[in-house]
């Protein structure tokens, strides 16, 4: 694409924030990639006195055990996006699948059973379920993306069913039926992308809550631990050390709230480009 | 039932005996709540079961003896068949009896019913805040001509929206707590005036999602409304300004803010574990990870099954004030 086709793309109203978004997650996911490989410092190296002041030779300071910030914020990027994206990507594949066979299913008895069991597993909120599940499969990022694996997916079936139905009754669906074209090619090639259109927008919020949930659980001590270099467990780790060394608690907040927004840019970019102004 | 809804419709279009339709509605509504809190009590009584091999096991470690195993296994309830199992839990929690926790030796329902409250006023606080920050904003938003104003809001809501909640409760523990000694850092006194001395801080850090989002839902149905002709009529009539603002503008435009709200404040009672670990409140959510970190299986179910009901409870009586509010609603 050339500089002036972009800048026109950019004058288009929403634009402008969709870029800015999507380089701030460009920026940070680089960062998470570049700083593992090329970086001095491991995430638990011991490398300078306990408590060094951002600055100087630590860009982030120290620790309270003399680990290097910057190395640990870091090192946590594919951790923490990375669990999020397992979170978001088997719920958003099942929950859209599950929701268009219930979109066009016939039978009674399994549409009632099925919604039933999503409206049950939509009435808990996801971070009481996924706190209760932990008790019983155990702290850790492992446990995490299957919580969700397990609970999240109802959020994007009832989605993907509303829609289904509506894209099944839909003028073009009947063409290709009246075409004679077979069930399976219209549901792949008709039907499923209309319905993840919508799956895949809501997808992309459920992502921001997401990291958010998972930070949240590490935070309370519930998904990674320490020592792991995770935002959440470093934030938490840090806060017994707030007055006197903020800086440890600050630049993975930083780090997590810069994902969190690039992404939110992202999805405000875009309903501004559909016009909800 | 999609036959019998559209004669509703219908009779409820003509204007005719609208009370009854009402009472059909919130029946039907009340009908799917049970249906709802009835899978909620499935997935509790499942969670349990969830783990992966033998739950008195793994709680009493390896090396446990077999008789101390066996003697957890029947105080769980897991010596009988499922089936038998998950009446046994149904009669228990309608006698209202959730068992006994591992843990502290207590009645879950007194763990239940001490920590409830705290919980409770911490959301009723924060929403509370949120309603007055948000309807004042939403207003003045969607009465601008400007749309720099729009975007402005709409940016920094997105980022409100965006921001994790316990870093912003550090941040206001390091400004308010540290700095200007303004809030207590721990503690809570359970009687009512002095309760929002420790509640203020976590309530505020609540409400700047909540109001983000409250005021992103009230703007966008505020200007829907403002395109309505009774609107303009009201314009025309030259209605005085605060009671235009509340019956042509506001009170139209609150239905999808009511539901919204109440299904917030579900997933509020999530947020609140979050805001009570960082406070040391001795809420609901304080006493669940307590119970997870120590395995207290009986705990944990009986506290997810009380959210599970409570967000029932909250969505339907959600529903009820919009449909309250704007008979147009539809549930």
């Amino acid at each position: 694409m050339s500089i002036k086709k972009f800048r026109r793309w950019l004058d288009e109203p929403g634009n402008s924030v969709i870029f800015t978004g999507f380089s701030m997650f460009v920026a940070i996911v680089l960062a998470g990639i570049l700083v593992p490989l090329f970086y001095k410092y491991g995430p638990n190296d011991f490398v300078g006195m306990p408590f060094e002041r951002p600055g100087g030779e630590f860009l982030f300071g120290t620790d309270q055990l003399g680990r290097d910030i910057l190395s640990r914020t870091f090192h946590s990027v594919y951790r923490d996006l990375g669990v999020a994206f397992l979170g978001v990507s088997i719920p958003f594949v099942v929950g859209t699948v599950i929701g268009i066979i219930l979109g066009l299913s016939k039978s009674k008895k399994i549409i009632a059973v099925i919604s039933s069991v999503i409206d049950g597993i939509n009435a808990f909120p996801l971070l009481i379920l996924a706190v209760a599940l932990i008790a019983f499969l155990g702290p850790g990022l492992g446990s995490v993306v299957i919580i969700l694996a397990l609970t999240n997916w109802a959020r994007y079936a009832r989605i993907a069913r509303t829609k289904a139905v509506v894209v099944s009754q839909q003028n073009y669906i009947e063409a290709a039926y009246t075409l004679g074209y077979p069930r399976r090619r219209i549901i792949r090639k008709h039907v499923s992308p209309n319905v993840s259109s919508e799956t895949i927008a809501y997808a992309l919020s459920d992502f921001i809550l997401v990291i958010l949930l998972v930070a949240g659980l590490s935070f309370l001590g519930l998904a990674a631990t320490p020592p792991t270099a995770e935002w959440g467990a470093m934030i938490s780790e840090g806060r017994a050390f707030i007055i006197n060394a903020p800086w440890i608690t600050l630049f993975p907040g930083a780090a997590l709230c810069w994902s969190a927004i690039s992404l939110a840019f992202i999805v405000e970019g875009i309903s501004r480009r559909e016009g909800k102004v | 039932m999609s036959t019998v809804d559209i004669k509703v419709n219908k009779t409820a279009e003509k204007g005719v005996d609208n009370r009854k339709v009402f009472a059909y509605r919130v029946g039907i509504r009340f009908i799917r709540a049970i249906a709802v809190a009835f899978w909620v009590t499935v997935i509790a009584f499942t969670l349990i079961r969830l783990a992966p091999g033998d739950p008195a096991q793994s709680r009493l470690g390896a090396a446990a003896e077999p008789e101390a195993v066996e003697a957890l296994r029947k105080q769980l309830g897991l010596d009988v068949n499922p089936i038998q199992q998950f009446f046994d839990f149904f009669k228990n929690l309608i006698k209202g009896d959730m068992g006994i926790s591992l843990q502290f030796d207590r009645e879950v329902t007194d763990i239940i019913f001490t920590a409830l409250p705290v919980t409770l006023w911490l959301i009723g606080f924060s929403v509370l805040i949120s309603i007055f920050v948000a309807i004042p904003i939403a207003l003045f938003v969607a009465t601008s001509n400007n749309v720099l104003v729009a975007y402005i809001f709409r940016s920094t809501t997105a980022i409100s929206i965006a921001l994790p909640n316990f870093f912003i409760a550090l941040i206001g523990i390091l400004i308010f707590s540290i700095r200007y000694n303004w809030a207590p850092l721990l503690g809570y006194t359970p009687s009512f005036p002095e309760n929002l001395k420790y509640l203020w801080l976590p309530a505020l850090v609540n409400a700047t999602t909540l109001v983000a989002i409250l005021s992103r839902v009230l703007y966008s149905s505020i200007s829907d409304t403002l395109k309505e002709e009774f609107v303009e009529t009201g314009v025309i009539r030259g209605i005085k300004r605060p009671r235009f603002f509340w019956f042509y503008i506001l009170k139209p435009s609150l239905a999808p803010t009511v539901v919204l709200l109440s299904y917030i404040m579900g997933v509020m009672l999530g947020t609140t574990i979050i805001m009570e670990s960082i406070f040391a409140l001795p809420g609901i959510g304080t006493e669940l990870i307590t119970a997870v970190l120590v395995r207290d299986y009986p705990t944990v179910q009986g506290i997810t099954f009380i959210f599970g009901i409570i967000v029932v409870f909250f969505s339907f009586f959600g529903d009820l004030m919009a449909y309250w509010l704007d008979r147009r609603v539809k549930f």
